[in-house]
């Protein structure tokens, strides 16, 4: 009894909280880390997302405080991660950098955003 | 863009259903109902003509619906796609291309079937069922096309096979009121034969709608779980509220189809058996319409982002607290809720039949639920605001935290006071006192709440922040706030392990053996060791905790160790644990110490980040690894639930 009550209890508690769902790509995480601080200038970027990405039609850019492109110009989907972008990086001297991804998840949602992070200060 | 997406889409789904339909009507209803009598010749050739049109839509709408996606994606105009190949990329080269070569192949092949029937002019059998077969495949690889290909794991599973099912059933029943609506009409040219071949299809046909319609209801629910999960997402936002419409438009139908089967389909043995070929006839049509009009919403649901992914603007002045009811009222609450389900079941039946008695006594029961389920609930019903249900568009981070921090000193601190009592030098001449932020009674309130009150003041003396702080400024002093509340609740905490999850340690970025991570990444895999040290560090107890390093990781209790108040890394000796990161998190973790602390202050961290236990250098003193790891494996289980808000009674 007390176990189909807290059973019940669940149930109804989770009515007022969130399921697990996604259904758009988002950024889940990244290396470097969004507004982190790395002493050391990375040679490549890595984005994780929430859904399983279209290689063809995901893409992500670089750009210094200048607004001039840093990346490589190679965003492509990991080999062993559907849902990973990776972006190689030219040499980047100390700054603020923004990256700005594009992505379309594999159910043909068009998702994107921008973040920042700060190369050795 | 969008527009012409809902439109593809919506003809495309009614199409693909449409053809599912008449298979399984010619198969499974017209075919053994009808067995060689005058009126079966003549209905399937119009099925078959139905079949047709439906195949040749479902044809243009594909190709529609793949250069708007293509167009979606390459961000080109819809007229562009075709010339830059665009549309042949989508077609090679993604996962609902792949879906789309798939479908064309099953299109053929549907199409060599409906022309082998057509040549044959009656109810085929193996054929017709192998066209069956297609259309069914036809459809169901739609799921693959719609928000449930997106999940992983096992709740990709569930989501894809409720997506399949809830497909296939909306096929068979929406997709076959066409045709039964051609054969009524038949049936109504051709007296004698036609009404009792009439009556035997309207039979099967209401038992295949019984069970499809018990199909669509259970995937439904597992549907709306995933893409809405919550009560403000579904009545908060645009999906929500659409998803509303679709389950009215549903319950529509249904009692239609109800006063067919109750009402209608028994008279067909009396005497007034025209008169209810007649409405049975109109009510198909009218159940198509509404079939339709939930066929569009499913268009629209599937360009709009779900509702767990926007910001649900709550529409009542208030919500319900379901920690803050006792055992006992949920209990009355829950039976009370089943009884107006029951009730409401029970009065579409009878609405549906015609039962004057029962209609009237399942509306006294319906009053009843209310008026009895709303009593227990009352005192877990608590002020609500528009913003009440929104997610912080800032993350809660040490950055947003270090912004609050500078946002509040200029904005709030003169009231409010410098370390949030209520206390600030513009307090006294008040008419009311400021709030005290540093009370548990904060997290009472829903971040939304307090983003509502920020924006737009609180009472007659505070004023709003609306005009003046950006909606992220806004955030950021919120977060602020909390942050500093949960300090000061988790420097109210001891040794014993704490069931309340309201002191959540904001995410930060560190640094440890060269390798960036964050605490929100460390957390993922369990509950973790925080260790805040000051200048006067016990060394003895750091090289402890590192001699005990491998056991405690082995006991799912990573240690991240943090100098902060001045504390100089090098003085240790550095073990591995003992991360290096920028003023602004150590300023931030301060929060989370006293000085009074002693040297050290350790925190063991939920899931979530909450603080669940606390020792320090100076009271209590701290743990043996043996106490660490058996705590580690109490504060496991807190993991998954999200922060509660307690307070009010919870
Ligand atoms: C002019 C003085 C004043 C300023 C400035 C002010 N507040 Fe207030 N605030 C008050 C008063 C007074 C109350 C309590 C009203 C009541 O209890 O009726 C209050 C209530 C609150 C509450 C509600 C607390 C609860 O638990 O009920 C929050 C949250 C809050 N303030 C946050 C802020 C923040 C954040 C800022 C700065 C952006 C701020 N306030 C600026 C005077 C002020």
């Amino acid at each position: 009894m007390t176990r189909h009550l807290a059973i019940a209890m669940a149930f109804a508690a989770s009515l007022f909280t969130a399921a697990p769902a996604h259904a758009h790509a988002f950024l889940d995480h990244a290396n470097p880390a969004v507004g982190s601080t790395v002493p050391a200038a990375p040679a490549d970027i890595a984005l994780w997302f929430t859904e399983h990405i279209e290689p063809a039609f995901s893409t992500a850019t670089v750009t210094n405080a200048a607004g001039e492109r840093v990346d490589r110009g190679d965003a492509h989907v990991a080999a062993d991660n559907p849902a990973e972008l990776q972006l190689g990086l030219k040499p980047l001297p100390p700054g603020t950098y923004t990256v700005h991804w594009h992505v379309v998840s594999v159910d043909t949602h068009t998702t994107e955003g921008t973040f920042s992070f700060d190369v050795g200060r | 863009m969008d527009a012409f997406i809902v439109a593809i889409r919506t003809l495309h789904f009614a199409a693909c259903a449409s053809l599912a339909g008449v298979g399984a009507f010619e198969c499974l209803i017209a075919d053994p109902a009808l067995d060689g009598s005058a009126t079966a010749a003549d209905l399937s050739r119009r099925l078959n003509s139905l079949a047709w049109i439906s195949l040749a839509l479902a044809v243009i709408s594909g190709l529609g619906w793949l250069a708007g996606v293509a167009a979606d994606m390459s961000g080109q105009s819809l007229g562009g796609v075709f010339g830059s190949g665009a549309v042949g990329t989508a077609l090679m080269h993604t996962r609902i291309g792949e879906d789309w070569r798939l479908r064309s192949a099953l299109v053929v092949l549907l199409a060599l079937c409906l022309a082998w029937n057509r040549r044959r002019g009656r109810f085929a059998g193996d054929v017709a069922w192998i066209g069956l077969a297609l259309s069914v495949l036809l459809l169901a690889s739609l799921a693959w096309a719609g928000h449930g290909a997106a999940d992983e794991g096992t709740d990709g599973t569930i989501h894809l096979v409720a997506d399949l099912l809830h497909l296939l059933a909306a096929g068979a029943w929406l997709g076959g009121l066409a045709p039964l609506a051609l054969l009524l009409t038949a049936a109504r040219r051709d007296s004698a034969s036609g009404m009792t071949a009439a009556a035997a299809t309207t039979r099967r046909f209401s038992l295949l709608a019984v069970v499809s319609v018990g199909v669509l209801l259970a995937s439904g629910i597992v549907n709306t779980w995933y893409l809405a999960g919550n009560v403000p997402a579904l009545i908060g936002t645009l999906y929500g509220r659409l998803l509303l419409l679709k389950i009215a438009l549903f319950l529509a139908m249904l009692t239609i189809a109800a006063v067919n089967r109750l009402r209608l389909t028994p008279r067909f043995d009396g005497t007034d058996a025209h008169a209810a070929l007649a409405r049975l006839r109109r009510n198909a049509l009218i159940e198509s319409g509404l079939g339709l009009g939930i066929l569009a919403i499913v268009g629209v649901l599937g360009v709009l982002p779900p509702g767990l992914h926007t910001e649900p603007i709550w529409p009542l002045p208030f919500r319900l607290v379901v920690s803050a009811l006792s055992t006992g009222a949920l209990v009355m609450l829950l039976i009370f809720a089943i009884g107006f389900c029951v009730c409401g079941a029970v009065a579409v039946a009878a609405f549906a039949a015609g039962w004057k008695r029962p209609l009237g006594a399942a509306f006294i029961g319906l009053i009843v639920c209310v008026a009895f389920g709303g009593a227990p609930a009352m005192p877990a019903l608590v002020a609500a605001y528009p913003t009440t249900f929104f997610a912080p568009s800032a993350p809660y981070n040490a950055s947003a935290v270090d912004r609050g921090a500078v946002i509040y000193a200029q904005n709030c601190a003169a009231c409010h006071g410098a370390d949030g009592r209520g206390d600030g030098p513009a307090a006294a001449g008040l008419p009311t006192k400021p709030a005290n932020l540093v009370q548990p009674h904060l997290f009472a309130h829903t971040p939304g709440d307090l983003f509502w009150w920020v924006s737009h003041g609180y009472g007659s003396v505070m004023p709003g922040f609306d005009g003046v702080l950006t909606p992220t400024d806004r955030w950021s002093v919120i977060h602020f706030i909390r942050a500093r509340a949960a300090g000061v609740i988790a420097s109210g905490m001891g040794p014993a392990v704490s069931t309340i999850a309201a002191a959540q340690v904001p995410d930060f970025a560190f640094e440890s053996g060269g390798v960036q991570d964050t605490l929100s990444q460390v957390l993922a895999e369990g509950p973790a060791l925080l260790v805040l040290f000051g200048a006067d560090a016990p060394i003895a107890r750091l090289q402890q905790l590192g001699a005990a390093q491998l056991k405690l990781i082995a006991a799912g209790l990573p240690v991240v160790a943090i100098g902060v108040n001045g504390a100089s890394q090098g003085a240790v000796t550095n073990p591995p644990y003992v991360v290096g990161l920028s003023a602004k998190v150590a300023a931030m973790l301060s929060l989370f110490r006293n000085d009074s602390d002693g040297g050290e202050t350790e925190l063991m961290l939920d899931r979530n980040g909450n603080v669940r236990v606390r020792w320090t250098a100076s009271g209590g003193g701290l743990a043996t690894p043996e106490t660490l790891a058996a705590d580690a494996l109490t504060v496991a289980r807190f993991s998954g639930a999200a922060p509660n808000h307690a307070g009010h009674g919870g």
